[in-house]
C-alpha cells in the first residue's frame, strides 16, 4: 500500500474523486443516505459490511430491471431448446427412436427446460454485472486505509465528485450535518487503471474463437467425403462384446443370438384359448351364435360396416354381390379370374356364423386369411354385417312388424 | 453435545424474548359466527353429498368424498410438513405466521375422523372405490396377485391407522409445545421442537406417499408410479400456503395480527405458492414422460384414459390452469405483495389444487369428465368441516407465538 501512495506522490496532486463520511452503526448511514438522497444527488454509493435492510428505499433506487433481462433471456433459451432439437431430430438427421415420431413434444421438454433455466443463469450473472458496472478492477477507495474497515465494523458513504450537484462547500456541508465519525477527501487514482487488462480481454478473445474450432471442424467434415475408416473415439462403445438381434451366435447349437420362448409362451393379452370368440367353433361344429364377448348392438353392426367397407368391398362389392373395383378391373384384363362369391347365395346364407368367422380368418379358395389384419371383434361385426347384408336380399314379409304390414296394403 | 451453546444462540437471537406483543392475537365474538357459518355448511355439505351421490356406499358419492378428502387432507399434511420444515431450518421470518400453520396443521385430527367414509365401506367389502377390495378382481388379473400381500383391507386399514395416528400425534405435539412456550416462555422448547423436526419429516415423507399411494394410486390397482406421493406433495405445499394466505387475510380484516404479519411474511407465503406451481409441473411432467417413453402398457393405460377420447380437453386444461397460469399469474412481485391479487391467486390455486384431485379420482368412475353434483357438495362440506374444526380450536389459542425467541426476528423481517 505504501508503495501505491508513493508512486501517486510522485505523479503530482490528484484530482479529487469525492467526499467520503464514516459513519460507526448502519441506523446513522440510513438517516444519512435519506438525507442525500432527497437532496437530489445521483452519483453517490454507500458501502456496509453486510447487507442493509431498506438501504435501497433509503438511497431511492428503483426496483432493479435484471429479472426482465433473465425473462428475456429464458424465452430465447426456450426456443433454442426446442429449436435446436427440432432442426437436429426433425429436420436434418432423422433417427426413429423406440417408435416414436421424429418429432414429439414430451422428449423436448427436458433439454428445452435445461436451456431456459441455462440461458436465464446466465442472463442473470451476466446482467447483474453489467448494471452493476462490474468487474471494476480498481476503485479510489481502494488507496484509503480506513476503508479497509468496511469489511468489518464501519459505514460509508461516497459522493462523487463528477455530480452535477456536487459543490465542494455545499457537500461537505450536507455531508457534515449527518453528524458522520469522519468527513474525508477521496483522491483520484492515477497509477492503477480502473480499466480490464487488455491481456486478459484479447485472452478471452482468442480462447473464444478456438471453442469454435471444433464446430468448424464438425461442419467441414459434414460437408465433404473421406474415403478412411471412421474414427472410433470410444472403442468399447462402438465394438460391444454382445450379440445383436437376428445376428448368428455361435454360443448355441442353432447359432442363432435371440432366444426362442419357452414353448406355450403367451404374450401378454394374446391368450387364445376361446374356441367360439377365436376360431368360431363350438365343441365339434361351426358355432351358429355370436361368442359371449360380441354384443349384437347397432355399434357392433356400424363397426362391421366400416370393416367390411375397407377389407371386404373391394372384392365382394359394397352390397355383397360378389362385384367389387377389383373383381371389375380383373374382368376387364381378362386373363383369368376366379371370382369372389357373392355373399348372397343360399349356401353362404345358411352357413352357420362360425363358418364364415373362420372363412375370414383363414381364407378360403383364393380369398387369403384376414386373421392377421382384422381384431377378432372386429371379424365378428363382419360376420354380422354380412349377415345384415343377406337377410336385406333375403327378407319376406315376416320380417315385417303387424303395423307396417298394414300399411303396406 | 452442543446443547448448551444451541440455547445460547437463541437467547441471542431474541434479544426481546418474551416481550409484549402490541396486537391482536386472540380471536374474538366473530369466531363464534364463522364457526357455525362454517360447520353449519360442512354439515348441509355432506349430507347433501350423500343424497345426490345416491348414499353412503354408491359409487358416485365414495368417488366425490374421496375427491373433497383428498383435497382437504392435502391442507393439513401441507399444514405438518411446513410446520416441521420450519423447525427444521430454524427458520427466523416464519415465526409470526407460524400458529397458522400449526392451527391447520391440527385439522389433521379432523382428517382422521373423515376417512372413515372411506375406510369403513371397504372394511365392509364395498368395493364401490377400490375394485382391488373384491376378491374375484385381484383373482382376475396375474400382476394383482402379487400385490394381494399389500393391497387388501386389513393391512389398509393397518396403514390408515398407522397415517393419520402419527400425522395427529405430531399435529397436535407442535401445537402443543408452541403453545405451551406462550405461557412459559421456555425457550428449550424451541430446541426440542427443532430436535423432533427430522425423524417427523422422514415419516411424514414415508406416511404421505404411502398415502398418496393407497388412497389414489390404488383406484387402478394395476397401475403405479413410484413419483406418485411426490405428485401429491406438491398439491399439498401449494394447498397449504394458499389456505394460510387466505386465513391470515381473513385475521387481518378482523383486526388480529395487523402488525405483527406484513407484506413481507405474505410475499413469502406467495413465493412458494408460485415456486410450487413449477414444482407440480415438474413432478407431472416427470411422471408422465416417463412413462410415455418407456411405452409399457401396464403404465400408460393410466394416461391412455386420460388423453384419449372425452378425457383429453380435461386433461390439457388441467395442464394448462395448473401451470402457465398460475405461474405467470404470481410470478410478479407486484401481485405477491398485494393482499388482493395474492388472496385470488390463493383462491385460485385452491380450486385448481381440487381439479387436479378430480382428475386423479374421476376417470375411475366416468368415461367422460362430468362434475356430479355431489363432487361440489362434498368439497363444499369438507371444506366447511375444516374451517369449522380450525376456529374451534384457534378460539383458544394464541393467534402468534408470542414467547418464541424468534419472534422479534420475524416481526421485523423484510424481503430485500
Amino acid at each position: 500500500m505504501s508503495d501505491t501512495q508513493a508512486i501517486q506522490a510522485e505523479a503530482g496532486p490528484a484530482p479529487l474523486h469525492g467526499l467520503l463520511a464514516e459513519y460507526d452503526n448502519p441506523t446513522a448511514l440510513v438517516r444519512a443516505a435519506k438525507k442525500v438522497r432527497d437532496a437530489g444527488y445521483a452519483h453517490w454509493d454507500t458501502f456496509t459490511p453486510f447487507p442493509i435492510h431498506g438501504i435501497e428505499r433509503a438511497m431511492g433506487i428503483r426496483m432493479t430491471r435484471l429479472p426482465w433481462l433473465v425473462f428475456v433471456a429464458a424465452l430465447i433459451g426456450l426456443a433454442n431448446g426446442v429449436l435446436l432439437q427440432f432442426l437436429t431430430n426433425a429436420w436434418d438427421y432423422k433417427w426413429l427412436v423406440s417408435g416414436k415420431p421424429f418429432w414429439s413434444w414430451p422428449a423436448n421438454v427436458p433439454i428445452a427446460f435445461e436451456m431456459t433455466i441455462l440461458y436465464s443463469a446466465f442472463a442473470a450473472l451476466g446482467g447483474m454485472l453489467i448494471f452493476n458496472n462490474l468487474p471494476l478492477p480498481a476503485h479510489p477507495l481502494d488507496l484509503k486505509e480506513r476503508f479497509a474497515r468496511v469489511t468489518d465494523d464501519r459505514f460509508f458513504l461516497l459522493i462523487e465528485a463528477r455530480d452535477g450537484k456536487f459543490d465542494e462547500v455545499d457537500t461537505r456541508r450536507l455531508l457534515e450535518s449527518t453528524e458522520p465519525l469522519l468527513l474525508d477527501e477521496v483522491l483520484e487514482d492515477r497509477v492503477t487503471s480502473d480499466k480490464i487488462p487488455r491481456a486478459l480481454i484479447y485472452t478471452l478473445i482468442v480462447a473464444g474463437a478456438a471453442s469454435l474450432v471444433p464446430f468448424a471442424a464438425f461442419t467441414a467434415a459434414r460437408a465433404r467425403h473421406s474415403e478412411k475408416p471412421r474414427i472410433h473415439a470410444i472403442w468399447d462403445m462402438d465394438f460391444q462384446p454382445k450379440f445383436k438381434a437376428q445376428r448368428a451366435n455361435p454360443l448355441f447349437d442353432d447359432n442363432r443370438a435371440m432366444r426362442k420362448p419357452v414353448a406355450g409362451t403367451v404374450a401378454t393379452g394374446a391368450l387364445r384359448d376361446d374356441d367360439h370368440m377365436y376360431r368360431g367353433r363350438v365343441g365339434d361344429a361351426w358355432a351358429t351364435t355370436y361368442p359371449a364377448g360380441v354384443q349384437v348392438t347397432e355399434e357392433t353392426l356400424r363397426v362391421g360396416r366400416d370393416k367390411y367397407n375397407v377389407f371386404c368391398a373391394p372384392c365382394h362389392g359394397f352390397a355383397g354381390e360378389g362385384d367389387g373395383m377389383v373383381h371389375k378391373r380383373a374382368e376387364t384384363l381378362g386373363q383369368g379370374w376366379v371370382p369372389p362369391s357373392n355373399l348372397h347365395q343360399e349356401y353362404l346364407r345358411l352357413q352357420p356364423v362360425g363358418e364364415l368367422f373362420n372363412s375370414i380368418t383363414n381364407g378360403v379358395r383364393n380369398m387369403p386369411a384376414y386373421g392377421p389384419q382384422i381384431e377378432p371383434d372386429d371379424r365378428w361385426a363382419i360376420v354380422m354385417y354380412v349377415r345384415a347384408l343377406q337377410r336385406s336380399r333375403a327378407s319376406g314379409l315376416g320380417d315385417l312388424s303387424e303395423a307396417e304390414r298394414s300399411g303396406l296394403k | 453435545m452442543a446443547q448448551p451453546k444451541h440455547k445460547k444462540d437463541m437467547v441471542a437471537d431474541s434479544g426481546h424474548a418474551g416481550d409484549y406483543v402490541d396486537d391482536s392475537i386472540r380471536l374474538g365474538d366473530e369466531a363464534n359466527g364463522l364457526f357455525r357459518i362454517a360447520a353449519g355448511i360442512g354439515v348441509v355439505g355432506i349430507v347433501l353429498a350423500v343424497v345426490l351421490g345416491g348414499g353412503l356406499t354408491h359409487q358416485q358419492f365414495q368417488h366425490s368424498y374421496l375427491t373433497a378428502f383428498m383435497w382437504g387432507l392435502s391442507i393439513g399434511a401441507g399444514a405438518l410438513w411446513w410446520v416441521t420444515l420450519q423447525h427444521l431450518v430454524g427458520a427466523r421470518w416464519s415465526v409470526a405466521v407460524r400458529r397458522v400453520g400449526e392451527l391447520l396443521a391440527h385439522s389433521l385430527v379432523l382428517m382422521a375422523l373423515l376417512s372413515l367414509p372411506v375406510v369403513v365401506p371397504m372394511l365392509l367389502g364395498n368395493d364401490s372405490l377400490y375394485r382391488w377390495v373384491s376378491h374375484e378382481y385381484m383373482a382376475s388379473e396375474h400382476v394383482l396377485e402379487g400385490k394381494a400381500g399389500y393391497l387388501n383391507v386389513s393391512f389398509f386399514a393397518v396403514r390408515c391407522v398407522i397415517y393419520f395416528g402419527f400425522w395427529a400425534l405430531m399435529a397436535r405435539y407442535f401445537l402443543k409445545a408452541s403453545v405451551a412456550q406462550d405461557k412459559s416462555g421456555d425457550t428449550s422448547l424451541t430446541a426440542r421442537m427443532g430436535r423432533a423436526s427430522p425423524l417427523t419429516m422422514i415419516g411424514f415423507a414415508l406416511t404421505l406417499t404411502f398415502c398418496a399411494v393407497d388412497f389414489l394410486m390404488s383406484l387402478d390397482a394395476i397401475w403405479f408410479s413410484t413419483i406418485f406421493g411426490v405428485y401429491y406433495f406438491s398439491g399439498c405445499v401449494l394447498a397449504v400456503h394458499s389456505a394460510m394466505v387466505l386465513a391470515l387475510i381473513w385475521l387481518q380484516r378482523k383486526g388480529h395480527l395487523v402488525r405483527s404479519v406484513t407484506v413481507e411474511h405474505y410475499h413469502d407465503l406467495g413465493k412458494m405458492m408460485f415456486a410450487f406451481t413449477a414444482f407440480w409441473t415438474y413432478i407431472a411432467f416427470s411422471q408422465f414422460m416417463l412413462i410415455w417413453y418407456a411405452n409399457i402398457p401396464e403404465e400408460t393405460h393410466w394416461y391412455h384414459m386420460r388423453l384419449e377420447g372425452a378425457w383429453w380437453p380435461a386433461t390439457l386444461a388441467l395442464a394448462i390452469l395448473h401451470f402457465p397460469v398460475p405461474f405467470f399469474g404470481l410470478m410478479s412481485r407486484q401481485i405477491k405483495r398485494n393482499k388482493t391479487t395474492l388472496a385470488l391467486g390463493a383462491v385460485y390455486l385452491l380450486v385448481i389444487h381440487w381439479y387436479d384431485m378430480y382428475w386423479l379420482v374421476a376417470p375411475n368412475l366416468h368415461k367422460e369428465p362430468v362434475f356430479h353434483a355431489a363432487d361440489f357438495a362434498a368439497w363444499v362440506g369438507v371444506g366447511g368441516l375444516i374451517v369449522a374444526f380450525v376456529v374451534w380450536k384457534a378460539r383458544s389459542v394464541n393467534l402468534l407465538p408470542t414467547k418464541d425467541p424468534r419472534l422479534q426476528r420475524s416481526l421485523a423481517f423484510e424481503n430485500v
